[in-house]
């Protein structure tokens, strides 16, 4: 790990948790009362307020807004306590939460154990056919300590639990109102702890959020926040540029240069935390040779790829762990662009004419894979490696993979949404779903990252798992492409790294 | 005509049951729902207890036998993604539909009905060039690529209309526009030639005999019976219309069906995309059947017996 970057993480980690606790417990000075209407333009909306039956990223970035989890993220994407005030691990399967007091749902009833308890019940009741059960999967049960202290027992040890019971998966709910309000109810007419309430909602038309004037973290500055989904980009641009919406997101790599010269607007934008790459089918000849697989990384020009297909927007990765991952390292450098060296590898190899293999795309999912699928089988086609190739539909590819059937190569993309490489790599190395890559290693190494309990200790430890699976290279390694945002001179809004569309703190400015 | 009608209506049902076999087995072919349904880091094994909870894992025949029981009592399931019935859930789009169909058609009449008139009657001078130019450019131009344009210079640059969504009477302005250019020209072409024929007809030639002004011939003789056509286009045009509706209203982002349906398909929301096949396919037998029955009552001609 470069100290220098250690620094730079723990300071911001520091100064995250300061800021975190200076709000939390300094006892918020006294702000003004929230003002105002900021209107949004969103490339999609949730599917529902049910935080149990969400579907897809979109949704799970934006109902944040008017529940609490037992955790949050801070803006650089640091753990900090919400709905729970502290936790520790009394045991290798024992998770206790210390709960905030006085917290109340937005219809009065109050936050405590039971409402805890009840969640967590409901999302893991097979009846509730949660489609987040998934992430869950690992929760046993939850035994009320007191009134505001909860035990989650695991069935295995799990040290991401505090981070899936954040925003992620950990949406608290009101017992009461829920049972009385019942299923179809929830999903349109939430009742969270958050900072927003949803005021109305014509679904593909608007959204209405009002302030939570008495929310536990301080009111929030912007009474109203209207919110209308703008599905084509270049409508929801024109919106912004209009003057009709006053934040969007996101936007198109190709207009950002364009809109950045616009001087009525401000353009922000972050790496968002999806890893882009191509999975190797190891377990076939010719990839089984770990000489074959680097000469594929090195056979791709993937800042070039950034340059042109991404305008520039995007960073390079020299593996599957992204820049805002805990424990990215920097030191560990990309494989360079160079075509010879792929050929001289090839032929050490064995294949010094190449050879003809398959390589799967999909159109249709929540980003552009096929562009770039297409501009890697070009590079390899350079060396010698003649990529036939096969474009899904995403939903006609997910059963393909599924049932092991992806070809050897296949382009994939994961969001990080935990911001912790070891939930990245143990997915990809899950030995299904097309993705065969097993090493006892590394197995061995993220074993002892995952009882590591206290991040700063875990973080310096994904240095040797960057250097063990960029030297294995079990995936060519791509790149993570930048979220943009586009504002108006009067918004007041930092993007999260974590995706989340955290609208607590946005301000309007005069 | 009463057996007329009953034959017809039969065939109609039959058409809508075809047409909802044929997407139903479309849609499932292309995949099912479990992937995009869960979080990206499911492992196969999650994917699986999803499928076979839903019952994504039965024969298709299964399925759609379970799908047809429940529809035939109007039930055709709670939307995966909306975790809400998905007939009303459509039903609600379908006045929002309908007012930018309705007004992409009549503005596509309004249009096209004097410049075909005016076309026919100054045939082969300036005018009709004139009509039969922007007909052509009406008919080849692609509508999303209108649509963001119009968007560009009547929202961004001139700041004269709303650049998307639902509201006033603005707002429909643009995406009504932007569906009614190909039927404005398609129409402007077929009152054109039926125009040329009426006006050669031996009544028009009377008329003219009896010494009546040429306004009175083209408007009070020839142009009734040159519009009898155009009930029928228009009406089959109606099928076309949602089918451009689905592209225009995700453009704008206009509340409708087209677009919820289309939503739908992407996330293979199979209830909501059989109600919605169910309602459109309804809708258009509808309205073709209306037509046919106009068509019967407005022509004496071809009136059955």
């Amino acid at each position: 790990m470069n100290p220098r970057t250690l620094t730079r993480r723990d300071a911001l980690r520091v100064l995250g948790l300061t800021a975190a606790a200076a709000g939390l417990h300094g006892g918020a000075p006294a702000v003004a009362a929230p003002s105002g209407e900021a209107k949004i333009g969103l490339a999609a909306e949730p599917n529902t307020f049910d935080p149990h039956l969400t579907v897809g990223r979109n949704t799970q970035i934006f109902i944040a807004n008017v529940y609490d989890g037992l955790t949050a993220r801070d803006v650089q994407g640091n753990l900090v306590p919400a709905l729970a005030e502290s936790w520790k691990r009394l045991n290798a399967n024992i998770w206790q939460f210390a709960l905030r007091k006085g917290v109340k749902f937005h219809n009065g009833d109050d936050f405590n154990a039971d409402s805890v308890k009840f969640t967590l019940d409901r999302a893991t009741n097979p009846e509730t056919k949660a489609t987040i059960s998934s992430e869950l999967s690992t929760i046993a049960g939850t035994e009320i300590g007191d009134p505001y202290t909860v035990n989650v027992v695991t069935k295995t040890p799990d040290f991401l639990l505090p981070v899936r019971l954040g925003e992620l998966f950990g949406l608290m709910l009101s017992p009461k109102h829920t049972n009385a309000a019942g299923k179809e109810a929830i999903a349109i007419k939430p009742n969270g702890t958050g900072p927003f309430k949803l005021a109305t909602w014509a679904k593909n038309e608007r959204l209405v959020l009002e302030a939570n004037e008495s929310y536990w973290r301080g009111a929030p500055k912007v009474k109203t926040i209207v919110v209308r989904p703008i599905l084509e980009d270049a409508a929801r641009v024109a919106a912004l540029q209009a003057g009709e919406v006053d934040l969007i997101a996101p936007i198109p790599h190709v207009r950002i240069a364009e809109l950045q010269r616009n001087d009525k607007l401000v353009i922000k934008t972050i790496a968002a935390p999806r890893i882009f790459h191509v999975t190797i089918d190891v377990r076939k000849p010719p990839f089984d040779n770990v000489k074959v697989r680097q000469a594929l990384n090195y056979a791709v020009d993937v800042n070039t790829i950034l340059k042109t297909l991404y305008f520039g927007h995007g960073t390079r990765l020299a593996t599957v762990v992204d820049k805002g991952a805990l424990g990215y390292d920097p030191s560990v450098q990309p494989y360079p662009y160079d075509p010879s060296k792929a050929k001289a590898l090839l032929a050490e190899a064995g294949y010094p004419n190449g050879f003809e293999v398959e390589f799967d795309s999909f159109t249709g999912s929540i980003a552009d894979h096929s562009k770039p699928a297409e501009a890697i089988m070009g590079y390899l086609q350079k060396v010698g490696i003649r990529a036939k190739a096969n474009v899904f539909e995403f939903s006609s590819f997910g059963p393909r993979r599924v049932q092991n059937r992806t070809a050897p190569l296949f382009i994939y993309s994961i969001g990080n949404a935990y911001l912790e490489p070891s939930w990245v790599i143990r997915w990809m190395t899950q030995g299904g779903l097309g993705m065969h890559y097993k090493n006892a290693k590394l197995d061995e190494l993220l074993t002892r990252i995952e009882a590591t309990d206290d991040p700063r200790k875990r973080a310096p430890q994904y240095t040797e798992v960057q250097k063990l699976i960029k030297d294995e290279a079990p995936f060519i390694f791509l790149y993570q492409a930048d979220a943009a945002f586009g504002m108006s001179a009067r918004v007041d809004y930092t993007p999260r790294p974590d995706e989340t569309q955290w609208l607590y703190p946005l301000g309007l400015k005069g | 005509m009463r057996a007329y009608i009953a034959g017809r209506l039969a065939t109609a049902v039959l058409v809508i049951l075809g047409v909802s076999v044929v997407s139903f087995f479309l849609t499932f072919l292309t995949g099912d729902p479990a992937e995009i349904m869960l979080p990206p880091g499911a492992t196969a094994a999650q994917i699986e207890k999803f499928r076979a909870e839903w019952g994504f894992d039965d024969p298709l025949f299964v399925q759609y036998w379970r799908f047809l029981k429940r529809a035939v009592h109007g039930d055709f399931g709670i939307s995966l993604r909306h975790g809400q019935q998905s007939l009303p859930l459509i039903a609600a789009r379908l006045p929002a539909t309908l007012q930018l169909t309705v007004t992409a058609m009549l503005l596509a009449i309004a249009l096209a009905v004097p410049l075909g008139v005016l076309a026919a009657t100054h045939r082969g001078g300036p005018i009709d060039l004139l009509a039969m130019g922007v007909a052509l450019v009406g008919q080849s131009v692609p509508n999303f690529w209108l649509a963001i344009m119009m968007i560009l210079l009547f929202a961004v640059s001139w700041g004269l209309l709303p650049t998307s969504g639902r509201g006033g009477f603005a707002h429909v302005v643009m995406p009504a526009a932007a569906i009614a250019i190909n039927l404005m020209a398609l129409l402007t072409r077929l009152v054109r030639s039926t125009m040329i024929e009426m006006l050669s007809e031996d009544y028009v030639r009377t008329a003219r005999a009896k010494g009546l002004r040429e306004l009175f011939v083209t408007s009070r003789h020839a142009l009734p019976n040159a519009l009898i056509p155009l009930v029928t286009v228009v009406g089959l045009q109606f099928g076309y219309i949602l089918g451009g509706a689905v592209v225009i209203e995700t453009i704008f982002t206009w509340p409708g069906v087209g677009l919820f349906t289309i939503q739908a398909i992407l996330n293979r929301d199979y209830p909501v995309v059989q109600a919605s096949v169910f309602i459109l396919a309804t809708a258009v037998v509808l309205i073709n059947l209306t037509v046919d029955l106009l068509y019967v009552w407005l022509d004496p001609r071809i009136r059955v017996t």
